[in-house]
Parts: C-alpha cells; sequence; structure tokens
C-alpha cells in the first residue's frame, strides 16, 4: 500500500469522526450551549481559570499530548505487521480516543472544573480518589522509565545526539535568561536560540558522542541514563522558567519544523510500504490482543490525554462549542501523527531482517532513519538528516520526562512528608524519582517497560472512560457511547498487564534472570500487579456507584408511572 | 480582542494563535502561576483570618487591605478549592 493512500485515509478517518460523530454528540447528548457559562468564565482568577481563544488551546492540547509515545508505539507494534496497527489506529482514535480527550474535558468544564480525584470522590466513591491517586504515581514512574529508555537508547544508537541535545540545552537556558531576566524580545530570542540549535544539530555530525568520549563510554547504558535523569533533576529543583519551561519552547520548533517538512517530503516520496502487512498472531513480546493495543497508545487512546484536558483544559475553555475542536480535533492530529510514525516504520527497510535489526537498538534509530529519508527528498543531507531525527526523538521523550519527574517530586513530598519532613526537601523528593526511573531504565528490557507503561496508560483511559460514564448516568444522559470503549480498554489492559507481570515474575520465580535483570523484571512485574490490583478496585468501586445510578433512574421512572 | 477583531484575523490569526499555544502559552501560565502563588501566600500570612486561619491581623494588614479587595473572591476560591495531585500536571 502507499503511504500517501495512509494519510488520506487518515484524513477521511478525521473528517468523519470529526465532521459526524464528534458533532452528533456534542449536539445531542452534550447539549454544547454557548450561553452557558464555562468555568472558565465563572471562575475567572487569570491564573488557571481563564477564558482562552480556541485556536491558543489547540496548540496548547497537541503540545501537551504528542510526545514521543505516538511515534514510538507503530514503530514497535509494526512488528505484527502494518495492517493491524494501522486498523488499531484508525479505530482507536474514531471511536475511543476522542471519545475520551473530548468528555474528559466537558465532565470537568460541567464540574466546575474540578480534576481528577474530586470527581472520582464525588461520582465514584471517597476511596477510589485515593485509588486514583496512588495509582497515577506508579503510572508516571512507569512513563519516567519509557521514555527514560528511549532517550538512553537513541543517544547511543545515534552518536550526533549527545552534542545536538547539549546544544539545545544550552540554547533553552539561553532563552530563559534573554526573556526573563535580559527582558529581550521575543521574536529575537526564538531566532537566536533556534539557530543555536540548529548549528547544535550540524555540530553533532562532525563531533559524535564516539569521537569525543570514545567508543565505551559512547556506548555506556550508565552514563546516558545518569545524564538523562540529571537533567531531569535540574528541571525538577530549578525555577521552571530558567530550564524546564524555555527548553521546550526551543524544542517545540525543532520538533514542529521537522514534522511539518517531513510530512510534505512523505507527499514527496510517496513510498510503498515494503514490511509485511501481517507477521502473525504472536511474536516475541506477545499476543496481538492484548498487547498491541497497549503498545500503540498515545495515537489510538492514551490516558495521559484525559488528565490534560480535565485538569488543565477544560478551565480555560471560554465556549462550551469550543470542547469539540479542542478534545476531538487534536486528537485526530495526533491520529495523523502516529500514522506518519507507521509510514516511517513501514517504508524505510527494504525487508522485515533490516527492520529487525533496526529495532532491536531501540525505536529512535528507526525514526531518526525516516526523518533523514523524508527530509532528504527536501535535499537536506542524510547525517543532517538522521541528526535532526535523533534530536527530534530525545526532545519528544525529555520532555515529559522532565514534567513527569518534577511532578514525582511534588507527590512524593505530599505521600511522605508524614512520616518524615525531609521529604519535604525537593532535593529529597527529585532524588527519589530519579532513581525509582534510573533502576527501571538500567534493569528492565525495554521492550517490556514499554508494554507496562503503555498498559497503565491505557488503564488510566478507561478509568477516565469509568469517570465520564458515571457522571453521564448521573445525569441521566445515554452512556453506552463512554461505557463501551470503557469495558474493552479495561478488559484488554487488564490482561496485558496481567500477561507482562506474569511473564516477569515467572522469568524471577524460575530463576531465569539473574544480577541487575532480577531487578528489573521483580520490580517491573510487581509495579504491574499493583497497577492491576488498584485498577480492579477502582473497577468494583465504579461497578457499584453504577448500579446506584440506575437504581436512581428505576426510581425515577416507577415514580412517572 | 473583540470578535469582529477576531475575524479579521481570520486565518492567520488562526496560525499566529496556534504558534503562540504550542510554544509559549504554557510558559506564560506557569509565570502567571508562580506570580499567584507568592501573592496568594502573602495574603494568607496577612488577610488569613478570612478564611479562619488564626492570624490575630496586624496594624499593616489594615493598611494593605484596600490593594488586597480586589483579590480576594479569586483567592479564597483558590486557596480553598479542592486540588490533587494531577493539577501539577497541566
Amino acid at each position: 500500500m502507499n503511504a500517501v493512500f495512509v494519510l488520506i485515509l487518515g484524513f477521511i478517518v478525521a473528517f468523519i469522526g470529526y465532521r459526524f460523530y464528534a458533532k452528533y454528540i456534542d449536539e445531542k447528548i452534550i447539549k454544547s450551549d454557548p450561553k452557558r457559562a464555562t468555568p472558565a468564565k465563572m471562575y475567572m482568577d487569570g491564573v488557571e481559570f481563564m477564558p482562552t481563544s480556541k485556536n491558543i488551546l489547540f496548540g496548547y492540547q497537541f503540545k501537551s499530548i504528542a510526545g514521543a509515545a505516538p511515534i514510538i508505539g507503530p514503530i514497535i507494534a509494526i512488528q505484527w505487521g502494518w495492517l493491524p496497527a494501522l486498523i488499531w489506529i484508525l479505530g482507536g482514535a474514531l471511536f475511543i480516543g476522542w471519545v475520551q480527550d473530548y468528555s474528559s474535558a466537558v465532565v470537568a468544564m460541567r464540574n466546575d472544573g474540578a480534576s481528577f480525584g474530586g470527581l472520582s470522590y464525588k461520582l465514584i466513591s471517597p476511596r477510589a480518589r485515593v485509588i486514583l491517586l496512588s495509582f497515577i504515581y506508579f503510572y508516571l514512574l512507569l512513563i519516567a522509565g519509557a521514555f527514560g529508555n528511549v532517550v538512553v537508547s537513541t543517544a547511543i544508537a545515534l552518536k550526533a545526539a549527545p552534542m545536538a541535545w547539549l546544544f539545545l540545552t544550552m540554547a533553552g537556558v539561553l532563552a530563559g535568561q534573554m526573556i526573563y531576566r535580559w527582558k529581550k524580545d521575543i521574536i529575537l530570542t526564538t531566532v537566536v536560540t533556534v539557530v543555536i540549535s540548529l548549528i547544535g544539530i550540524w555540530v553533532g555530525t562532525i563531533a559524535p558522542s564516539d569521537k569525543i568520549l570514545g567508543t565505551d563510554l559512547a556506548n555506556s547504558r550508565v552514563v546516558w541514563t545518569i545524564a538523562a535523569f540529571v537533567f531531569c533533576y535540574f528541571a525538577a529543583v530549578l525555577p521552571i522558567w530558567r530550564f524546564a519551561l524555555p527548553i521546550n519552547y526551543v524544542a517545540s520548533y525543532i520538533v514542529f519544523l521537522g514534522l511539518f517538512f517531513g510530512i510534505i517530503g512523505v507527499f514527496i516520496i510517496h513510498p510503498n510500504f515494503t514490511l509485511p502487512a501481517y507477521t502473525g498472531f504472536s511474536i516475541k513480546i506477545g499476543p496481538i490482543w492484548p498487547i498491541m493495543f497497549v503498545t500503540i497508545a498515545c495515537g489510538a487512546i492514551s490516558g495521559w490525554h484525559s488528565i490534560v484536558s480535565s485538569s488543565g483544559t477544560a478551565r480555560q475553555l471560554e465556549n462550551e462549542m469550543d470542547a469539540r475542536p479542542v478534545g476531538a480535533g487534536v486528537m485526530f492530529l495526533e491520529m495523523m501523527l502516529a500514522l506518519f510514525a507507521l509510514i516511517i516504520a513501514g517504508t524505510i527497510y527494504a525487508s522485515p531482517a533490516e527492520y529487525g535489526a533496526a529495532i532491536v537498538k531501540g525505536p529512535g534509530g528507526i525514526f531518526a532513519g525516516g526523518v533523514a529519508k523524508f527530509l532528504g527528498a527536501l535535499g537536506l543531507p542524510a547525517n543532517l538528516g538522521r541528526s535532526y531525527g535523533s534530536v527530534m526523538m530525545i526532545v519528544l521523550a525529555v520532555t515529559i520526562m522532565q514534567l513527569v519527574i518534577r511532578f514525582m517530586r511534588v507527590a512524593t513530598s505530599e505521600l511522605l512528608s508524614d512520616i518524615s519532613p525531609i521529604f519535604r526537601n525537593a532535593h529529597v523528593g527529585t532524588f527519589i524519582a530519579c532513581i525509582l526511573g534510573m533502576v527501571l531504565v538500567l534493569t528492565g528490557w525495554w521492550q517490556y517497560l514499554w508494554i507496562l507503561f503503555g498498559g497503565a496508560n491505557q488503564l488510566m483511559a478507561s478509568l477516565a472512560l469509568m469517570l465520564m460514564t458515571a457522571w453521564l448516568m448521573s445525569e441521566g444522559k445515554p452512556a453506552a457511547w463512554t461505557f463501551w470503549p470503557m469495558i474493552f480498554m479495561f478488559l484488554t489492559t487488564i490482561a496485558a498487564l496481567l500477561f507482562t507481570s506474569f511473564n516477569l515474575l515467572q522469568k524471577v520465580l524460575s530463576g531465569a534472570v539473574k544480577g541487575q535483570d532480577l531487578i528489573g523484571n521483580t520490580l517491573m512485574g510487581l509495579v504491574g500487579l499493583f497497577l492491576v490490583v488498584a485498577a480492579l478496585i477502582l473497577g468494583w468501586e465504579g461497578f457499584k456507584a453504577f448500579n446506584r445510578y440506575r437504581a436512581i433512574k428505576n426510581q425515577a421512572a416507577a415514580a412517572k408511572v | 480582542m473583540g470578535d469582529e477583531e477576531k475575524k479579521k484575523g481570520g486565518f492567520f490569526q488562526a496560525i499566529k494563535e496556534f504558534a503562540y499555544g504550542v510554544a509559549a502559552h504554557d510558559s506564560a501560565r506557569f509565570a502567571i502561576k508562580s506570580r499567584a502563588s507568592m501573592e496568594h501566600l502573602f495574603i494568607l500570612i496577612t488577610m488569613g483570618d478570612m478564611l479562619g486561619v488564626p492570624i490575630l491581623p496586624p496594624y499593616y494588614s489594615l493598611r494593605l487591605l484596600p490593594y488586597v479587595v480586589p483579590q480576594i473572591a479569586t483567592w479564597k476560591r483558590r486557596m480553598l478549592r479542592e486540588k490533587d495531585l494531577t493539577d501539577a500536571l497541566a
């Protein structure tokens, strides 16, 4: 199949989903009303509750949800063949993905901008809030581990990446200084820092890490793991304007320039898929159901989006009618990003054997190869293109990682400060988060770690859909459009997490793994089991809440008669 | 910006706003959040008795009161609103 056909198919699905399905739900079930005051208007405080243009929110939502996951998932999942991956990306986004993103924004918007803790307390039960928040902590730990692995494998596979990453970091710090301290013009700052980053991409090609550090250090997982977490450490403890935000600001230009020109390159080259459409039901990392459905997380459906939609976007919507373009529209845009990644993985290798050799080293190399090929269509030399792709991959992963570590610092302080006041110290909380993340990166097999992350992420999505279903039932609205996606995601993710945890712990108990692998397998297996238990308790609480709402509805119906 | 003014901008205005949303909206929000946190902490220290925090209002609180009045409603709401871990993420 031709890659352009896949992109066109994506546009058609996005059009149908947005123009018909989402519109129908928005008009007939949610009954969005432009005259109803949103929390942003009712509680405007100029800080979190602030009416904001839908175009700005569209960009904000996209930037917040589009990390490395929609790219890495399809690159790994093509091992089952490109056709199942394509069907899941299109079907998942059409029937589940936008439903979750949009309804998360709507339910928060209609509940005074409440976040998930408050919503689960109100709609499900008091216990649900505690379990959900504990679940989120471990979910974030898996994000740090999985994305940390991406950074490390990319830095090892592509020797130009570390120098480009270093230049980007320096450019970001300079941007923070220029904007906030020297009060320089934003356009001048942007031009200077983006040019420095581009120079870094070029310097990476002439000063690769193995030439500077030697082959041993350049190929050391320990070195790049420490580098990644030191980066996150600074992002978590320094004032956010000095490190994390300006680096993300500069990085966003690098990423979007790459994606924009890369997609133009796909249209110019319009390659055919060279990998098989279907390889088999069961492969080395597991069976197609449930494992493929959690391997491709963002791009089809992702629990992360529900957190952004509820705690971030819902408090800024100036009009109820904006929930559809922002919540649903951005999800379909991310679906296109996942299709771009699928095209890269499916078209740049001449044979499955070549792809198999590349995927062993991690998805970063494949993505960088694809970016090089498609930017090459516009005249960029291949080595520069690979350097560009590698820094894109690192940036997409590390921007989410640093946010997660910063958040885990806050969470550690809140959860453990009653035990000892030392946990209130920012450095202690950050150190704990970094150490846990590093243990996962250094001792876990990256494909299992990715599946566990995907499982936790999709489980988060099913829990978000459970909240939406409870809200719809409490309002007496039709809930099938969130209920059945919730059931599918719940069963799939529980099965995926159990399958992966069972495999990991079986290796531990049978003595098949030793040394550092023993630590990684045990930790990942236990985290997986914890998530399953937490989700089952939440599921039970949700089930009781559904019955409660159903009983109220039946009583009301009986009273009418 | 008024509705008519927005319409005039059309497509390019939308692109400009999208770019701002991608690149800078988050930074602006964090900057405002940091400033608001400091301001609200200051109001809590000086006017905490309004929320039931046992602070004996000093003379200076009375002097500051006229400047704080416009912020009291949003300050109270922000201080008393239920927050959880996800608030730190977005």
